[in-house]
């Protein structure tokens, strides 16, 4: 179980986690929704121990992230595994050496067998043809699935995903959200997912979690979430550019910046 | 006058703190490399030959050329004196004394730092902005073992070895002119060479060039690691890391040479 509780991260003058609380129960997806530039790729790098929090804590069990730091990190990072948004595949790398790279680091196996793991993995993914290709030669959607076959090498218990689906067309992205729901129910992965699309949410996540301005507005079932009778929250799922939600960003009135200078 | 001292004294601060992280980044390297010598399959991995063969061999026509060159216009140049006071017989020993003492471990440590220390920043950089360094942290893989390691083992060992061949290359050059333009005999050129040239010349080179690959290495590798943003920040911290390293050199082989002939 992994557990947030009061973060509070401040960029400059501009806080971007305001005492956020939530909870991600063991083997469920939790989806976590957020608009642009609302917090949710530094809360992510909170969970994964990549950014320290400026107060507030995280717990992984019995452990608490937030007071580790380098080497002692190590022993939580085994039980994780991350797919970031853009992949982050080692360029140098072939396709079964990136794979391959956590199983060579961390286990004593011999490379017949870590063969054999690498098209496992990626035949879970879809992808044992590719095996000798350099990322630089994949799409964008290959590029995320074996990424998220690295994620899987060392049969983690936790996967985080920072924006799984973005930037993919709608049969990869429908086939990236089928496998992280494969993960949890086939191999009972817990999977915590930062993300935009809604629908993919609604349909496979077993709890939601809303960030607004660094907090969190709602948190619940999807059918829970659906029902709930908060404006914020309406919007957020059914994506209304009207409504309590603005998309301007900045503070200052329009009138006064633009009559500053006069 | 107030903003002069403000900007000197942020730049001296600037300065010590980077010294300070580039001398942790040192340590950390070093006990690095321990782990990886003591571990064969870790060893192997690291592809130690792989980095001395694209540092060392493909650095080898560069080098040499300009250490060639460098010998005829350095024969060329005193000849010009020596000429008039009768002194040809000195040119083989002045030659071969400048350049392993001085110009051989010069050049081709700003060579390297061009060619080598400029690809090191700019390969981690790039790692660091596309998030490849977070996912190797994030899979519990140390950066510096990964990264740092092969580049310091692999320059350490290729530097002093272009530096000496080098040297051997410059007083070649020397004497080729020597011998044919200016009339000195082949095996009165090679006697006086080997007259004057002693040992400590020849060793007192391969520490100066010891030195500078640590210093090339470093610096290369910390400009990248701290990269920051996208691509704009990678082509400064490149831009920083060749001219921050050959003023080290510059600065490093002044002392250097203080001390052991001073």
């Amino acid at each position: 179980m992994i557990r947030a509780k009061g973060l509070y991260k401040q960029f400059g003058r501009h806080a971007v986690l305001n005492g956020a609380d939530f909870v991600a129960e063991r083997k469920k997806i939790t989806y976590i929704f957020g608009t642009s530039g609302g917090g949710k790729s530094t809360l992510l790098k909170i969970l994964i121990g990549a950014l320290k929090p400026d107060s507030g804590e995280v717990w992984y069990d019995t452990m608490n992230i937030t007071q580790l730091s380098g080497r002692d990190l190590d022993p939580f990072r085994r039980k994780i595994g991350m797919l970031f948004q853009h992949g982050a595949l080692l360029n140098s790398l072939t396709v079964g050496e990136n794979i391959a790279l956590p199983i060579r680091e961390h286990t004593p196996l011999d490379e017949n067998i870590i063969k054999i793991m690498i098209k496992m993995k990626l035949e879970l993914v879809g992808l044992r043809d590719f095996e000798d290709l350099l990322p630089g030669q994949l799409s964008g959607g290959m590029k995320k699935r074996v990424a998220l076959a690295r994620a899987i090498a060392l049969d983690p218990e936790v996967v985080f995903f920072d924006e799984p689906t973005s930037g993919l067309d709608p049969i990869v992205a429908s086939v990236i959200t089928k496998l992280i729901a494969d993960l949890n129910r086939l191999l009972g992965l817990t999977c915590v997912v930062v993300a935009h699309a809604v629908d993919e949410a609604m349909r496979i996540a077993d709890k939601i979690v809303i960030l607004y301005m660094g907090r969190v507005l709602a948190e619940g079932s999807p059918a829970e979430i659906r029902a709930s009778a908060d404006p914020l929250v309406q919007q957020f799922i059914t994506g209304s550019p009207d409504g309590p939600i603005s998309f301007h960003a900045s503070s200052k009135d329009f009138r006064e910046d633009l009559l500053v200078d006069r | 006058m107030k903003n002069i001292f403000g900007y000197v004294g942020r730049a001296f601060i600037t300065f010590l703190q980077d010294l300070s992280s580039i001398w942790h980044l040192f340590r950390e390297t070093i006990v690095q490399a321990a782990v990886i010598f003591t571990d064969r399959k870790k060893l192997r991995q690291a592809r130690l030959l792989a980095q001395v063969d694209e540092i060392g061999t493909l650095s080898l026509p560069l080098v040499l050329t300009v250490a060639a060159l460098l010998g005829i216009a350095l024969t060329v140049l005193i000849s010009f004196e020596l000429k008039e006071v009768g002194g040809l017989s000195y040119i083989p020993g002045f030659v071969a004394v400048a350049v392993f003492r001085e110009m051989g471990p010069l050049i081709t440590a700003l060579i390297v730092a061009g060619r080598i220390g400029a690809a090191f920043t700019a390969r981690i950089g790039t790692m660091k902005v596309s998030e490849e360094i977070l996912a190797l942290e994030t899979m519990a893989i140390n950066p510096v073992r990964f990264l740092v390691v092969q580049r310091f083992v692999g320059l350490l060992l290729s530097l002093p070895a272009l530096t000496l061949l080098a040297g051997f290359t410059a007083v070649f050059g020397g004497f080729v002119y020597g011998s044919t333009r200016l009339g000195i005999r082949p095996d009165t050129y090679i006697r006086e060479t080997l007259d004057v040239l002693t040992f400590t010349d020849v060793y007192s080179g391969i520490i100066k060039a010891s030195v500078f690959s640590v210093v090339i290495v470093m610096i290369g590798c910390y400009r990248g690691l701290v990269v920051e943003g996208g691509a704009e920040q990678v082509g400064r911290s490149t831009m920083s890391s060749v001219v921050s390293s050959t003023l080290a050199i510059i600065v490093l082989d002044t002392l250097m040479t203080a001390a052991f002939y001073g």
